[in-house]
């Protein structure tokens, strides 16, 4: 189904999983593996034989790759060489924008500034820094391996190397995390002056060890609640665009790999586990890290799932991205999509008059108190 | 055929016993069919029966078993209902018999529906033969159940058998025991045709197939036969039995159990417990004892999708033929739209009626509060039965209002009347009599229907430890101080919401009320206020405070599809709620009412 589906545009983004992690954070459930001696070699090997077979499609040479993301796992534990050997790679088979924005993830722990120097010259542009917290023991309970001086010390790095793009991953709701305390975790790293925040409140997922064996000492959910207003207040005050649900940046930093899942857009996959969207089809590659590798081996696309959209199931999904954004959608998807239920257009209009969702001439959006509660509004604009 | 040679009997336990292992062990040992086959238990034969374990229909099997003295026996075996809902289907089916193996778990001893199903046969004049079961059981105590059967069903508990039905020792001995204790059916093959009819089912090909257990006389296909309730007339089509499946015969006389079918459109038609004679040369006298099966209880029953109204009319209409004790018409209420306010006879019935359709027919529904018929006379001097509270007219209207009482029997060990007085006192019961028996008392009391319909005998029977047996019987209508009370979210009064309650409940009940609503409704855009009022005049609120944060995780590398079949499950959650006015009311909110 992949393969058959040729992308409606000429420019994508590309994400590229590297599964690796030295240990598995408590509240993670993604697709990850240990990393284990003398398995990153047949890992690269792999990742360059899936952009053989990708590159090998016929309209590859027709697209532009605007965005590339390198997301884990723990990317950074790729070798600088390694790094630039794939963007290469990619470089050889598909035309990159110019200024291509190219983000790399990376763990506090696992970054010097000569790494990360390195990584900018083999093309790297914006760098998104694992910090989740500044309080050592709520670093400990989450089961990170870096400390809040390692967490600064890998920001300074990062701006050391020359990037003008840092953005720095938080997260709040945490188990022991008071309201106060976060608040000064907030404060202290706004103070650093990055250029975009990524901030995600704590979800229990199944896959995750604390999704599976349940953790103590969860905040309240009014307190949950206040943790977020006070990052949108602080946020504000030192000029950032709380343009997303969960991110925040100072004018022109926004990041447009991720503005591209939220605008629907297409995107290229390769690595275990990784997600794409070509043309009509959203896909996912094989996750289990030896199956991958064998589907590549013999010559392969690694794809486990794919859905062909449904023009209904297109549809909710631009509304459900585009309303993520502070820019919204345009009035007439809405529109297109309340035709048919009217009780989903009173519903709308509930959400309106509580001040959660405005509209103003030819666009809908969230607010920042509808952001928050988002998730009640997709599932009924499913 | 000589009747010598026929023996009709049951089997009746307290649940769990091993009613039908016992069963499954009897068909496999006369080879009625294979032991394979036996494995699933047979004669449960409804899903819904199997899960719950309870038997919802009668069932009949036919065994054939040559008995040690040589001869060849036909054994009809008829499984009974286990449940209170259904007790007068219980009698009409032992009526059936002559016998009825009782069991009794060797390790658990006597249990209350092993009691009440011991009176039930006695009454019916059957005789009983206890068994022990689950003798191989560490727990077993077989002595000392002798000894209760001896104590508390005044039963010769020497003469009691004690068996495994799991692994099969001692069932030989229940085949001879059947044979040699029951005495064979009597009756006239001569005589005017007269059967019981004990249950029936309906069957797309024949109609209805009726159960019968005929008294006197023959029938066979192409008789014309007249059914006394009802003074239908119709042509025999087929006679046979259940072996287990349906064999038809060539006739059907005097003691023998099997079926007949004529063409009978709806099981309304041929209803349980009627009488069945020869249209040209009819019995004297019909069976005793039978009733019109009348629905107790009323709840209205909405889809929760207004698109679902047809296929939920079809359904009922396809239910209704096969179960005349329950009644439906349309309806509409103004917080769920368009349905229908059915009649069944307990609550029991009630929840296998929603689960049927919900199962079969691939329906999501919402039960409202179950409501008893109340009689209300009118200022103007109008009498209503009123079955659904919101019909209810304004109390200046009202001149006065009966509400149905029922006569009951309560059956338990003397250690539990306090308790039993006590719960009594609760549900507004009036005392009749109190009379010892053994161990045991056994108490008469009035209720108000409206009181035992929902959970008493579930208090009952926790409260007497599963000892205490009821039973009960329409008395008649009784004048009450009732109110109406009313739920409101956020000033406005849902409807299917309201019931009818005792004036001195109705504090107490709001109270319950709301707080329950409060942990079912989910935080919503708005805070919502739930409020219990009579008239104008509200007696409890509680509110729901509007939701906080209602977001998840980031999309993780892209993975929208993730996210988007996250939130598709949470919609499938959705799908069970309900707008009533601006609040989305989850279905248990309903059953909350219901519950409380
Ligand atoms: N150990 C043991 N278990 C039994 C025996 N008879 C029935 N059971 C078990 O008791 C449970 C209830 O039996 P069932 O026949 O369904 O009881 P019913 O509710 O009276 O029909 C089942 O798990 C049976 O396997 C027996 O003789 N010995
Ligand atoms: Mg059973």
């Amino acid at each position: 189904m992949v393969s058959g589906s040729a992308p409606r545009s000429s420019v994508l983004g590309f994400y590229l999983h590297v599964p690796f992690c030295v240990q598995r954070c408590h509240y993670c459930s993604f697709n990850t593996a240990p990393l284990e001696a003398g398995q990153m070699d047949p890992y690269l090997r792999a990742l360059h034989g899936e952009l053989d077979v990708l590159g090998g499609l016929s309209w590859a040479g027709d697209v532009t790759i605007a965005t590339v993301f390198l997301g884990g796992g723990t990317p950074s534990l790729l070798e600088p060489e390694a790094l630039a050997a794939i963007l290469d790679d990619l470089r050889a088979r598909w035309r990159l924008a110019d200024g291509a924005e190219v983000t790399v993830e990376c763990n506090p722990e696992s970054v010097t500034r000569e790494r990360l120097a390195r990584y900018r010259a083999a093309g790297v542009t914006r760098v998104s820094l694992g910090v989740q917290a500044l309080d050592d023991t709520v670093l400990k309970t989450l089961g990170r391996r870096h400390d809040a001086r390692g967490a600064r010390a890998a920001f300074d790095a990062a701006r050391e190397a020359g990037y003008d793009d840092v953005s720095v991953d938080v997260m709040y709701g945490l188990p022991g995390l008071a309201v106060d305390a976060w608040v000064s975790d907030v404060e202290r790293v706004l103070a650093w002056d990055p250029d975009h925040v990524s901030a995600y409140a704590l979800t229990l997922d199944g896959g995750s060890p604390w999704g599976a064996g349940g953790v103590e000492n969860l905040p309240a959910e009014d307190d949950v609640v206040a943790q977020y207003w006070a990052l949108t207040r602080a946020a504000a005050a030192r000029g950032f665009e709380h343009y997303e649900i969960s991110n925040y940046a100072r004018p022109g930093h926004r990041a447009r790999h991720n503005l591209g899942y939220w605008r629907a857009g297409e995107y290229l996959a390769a690595g275990p586990g990784a997600c794409g969207f070509v043309g009509d089809v959203r896909y996912g590659n094989i996750k289990p890290l030896t199956r991958w590798r064998a589907a590549v081996d013999a010559g392969t696309l690694p794809v486990e799932t794919s859905e062909r959209l449904t023009p209904r199931q297109r549809l909710a999904e631009r509304l459900i991205l585009g309303l993520r954004t502070s820019d919204g959608v345009p009035a007439a998807w809405l529109a297109e999509r309340t035709a048919s239920e009217p009780a989903l257009a009173r519903r709308i209009d509930e959400w309106e008059r509580a001040g959660h969702l405005v509209a103003d001439g030819a666009r809908v959006r969230l607010m920042e108190s509808g952001f928050i509660l988002s998730d009640a509004l997709f599932v009924d604009l499913l | 055929m000589s009747l010598a040679r026929n023996r009709n009997f049951s089997i009746v336990a307290h649940i769990d016993h091993g009613k039908s292992t016992l069963a499954d062990r009897l068909l496999a040992l006369t080879g009625t069919m294979d032991a394979k086959k036996a494995v699933d238990q047979v004669l449960d034969s409804m899903d819904l029966e199997r899960e719950r374990g309870i038997t919802i229909k009668a069932h009949t099997v036919r065994l054939l078993y040559r008995a040690k003295d040589g001869h060849e026996y036909t054994l009809n075996l008829i499984d009974t209902p286990g449940h209170v809902d259904f007790s007068y289907e219980v009698s009409r089916a032992l009526a059936a018999c002559e016998g009825a193996v009782l069991i009794v778990d060797a390790a658990q001893g006597i249990e209350a529906q092993t009691l009440a199903n011991f009176y039930l046969a006695s009454d019916a004049g059957l005789t009983i033969i206890p068994v022990i079961n689950k003798i191989d059981l560490p727990a077993a105590d077989v002595d000392g159940t002798r000894e209760q059967i001896h104590d508390t069903l005044d039963l010769d508990g020497t003469e009691a058998l004690a068996i495994s039905a799991k692994h099969g020792t001692g069932v030989p001995e229940v085949l001879e025991a059947i044979v040699a204790r029951i005495p064979p059916p009597s009756g006239d093959a001569d005589a005017p045709l007269k059967a019981l009819v004990f249950d029936s089912f309906y069957d797309s090909y024949q109609g209805v197939v009726i159960y019968v257990r005929l008294k006197d006389g023959h029938v066979r296909p192409g008789t014309k036969i007249l059914l006394m309730s009802n003074g239908r007339t119709y042509d025999v089509a087929q006679v046979g039995v259940f072996s287990p499946d349906m064999r038809p015969v060539a006739e059907l006389s005097a003691g023998q159990v099997g079926y007949i079918t004529a063409a009978i459109k709806r099981v309304a038609d041929a209803k349980v417990g009627d009488t069945i004679t020869e249209a040209a040369r009819p019995t004297a006298e019909p069976f005793p004892g039978y009733r019109d099966a009348k629905p107790m209880v009323f709840a209205g029953l909405y889809p929760i999708e207004d698109t679902d109204y047809e296929a939920l009319r079809d359904a009922l209409e396809k239910l209704r033929l096969n179960d005349p004790a329950f009644s439906y018409e349309p309806e509409t209420s103004l917080a769920l739209g368009y349905g229908f306010r059915c009649g069944f006879l307990g609550m029991l019935h009630m929840e296998i009626v929603q689960e049927r359709l919900e199962r079969e027919f691939n329906l999501s529904l919402i039960v409202t509060a179950p409501s008893v018929q109340y009689r209300v006379l009118t200022t103007a001097g109008e009498v209503l039965d009123i079955d659904n509270p919101s019909r209810l007219p304004t109390p200046d209207r009202i001149e006065q209002m009966e509400e149905p009482y029922v006569h009951s029997s309560v059956y338990v060990p003397t250690e539990f009347m306090t308790a039993i007085y006590k719960l009594a006192q609760e549900k507004r019961g009036e005392h009749k009599s109190l009379e010892y028996i053994g161990k045991r008392v056994h108490i008469r009391f009035d209720f108000p229907l409206s009181e035992i319909v929902v959970d008493f005998y579930d208090k009952l029977k926790s409260i007497s430890k599963g000892y205490a047996s009821f039973d009960y019987d329409f008395a008649d209508f009784r004048a009450s101080e009732l109110v109406k009370l009313d739920i409101l979210l956020n000033g406005d009064p849902v409807d299917a919401l309201s019931t009818i309650v005792h004036r001195d409940k109705a504090y107490e009940r709001g109270k319950a009320l709301v707080e329950k609503l409060r942990g079912v409704i989910p935080r919503q855009l708005y805070e919502v206020a739930i409020q219990a009022a009579i008239g104008s005049r509200v007696i409890a609120r509680e509110t729901v405070k509007a939701m906080g944060k209602n977001v998840t995780a980031k999309c993780y590398g892209g993975d929208i599809t993730r996210k988007r079949k996250l939130l598709e499950k949470q919609k499938e959650g959705k799908k069970r709620m309900k707008q009533v006015g601006r609040v989305e009311v989850p279905q248990e909110a309903f059953l909350t009412v219901l519950k409380t």
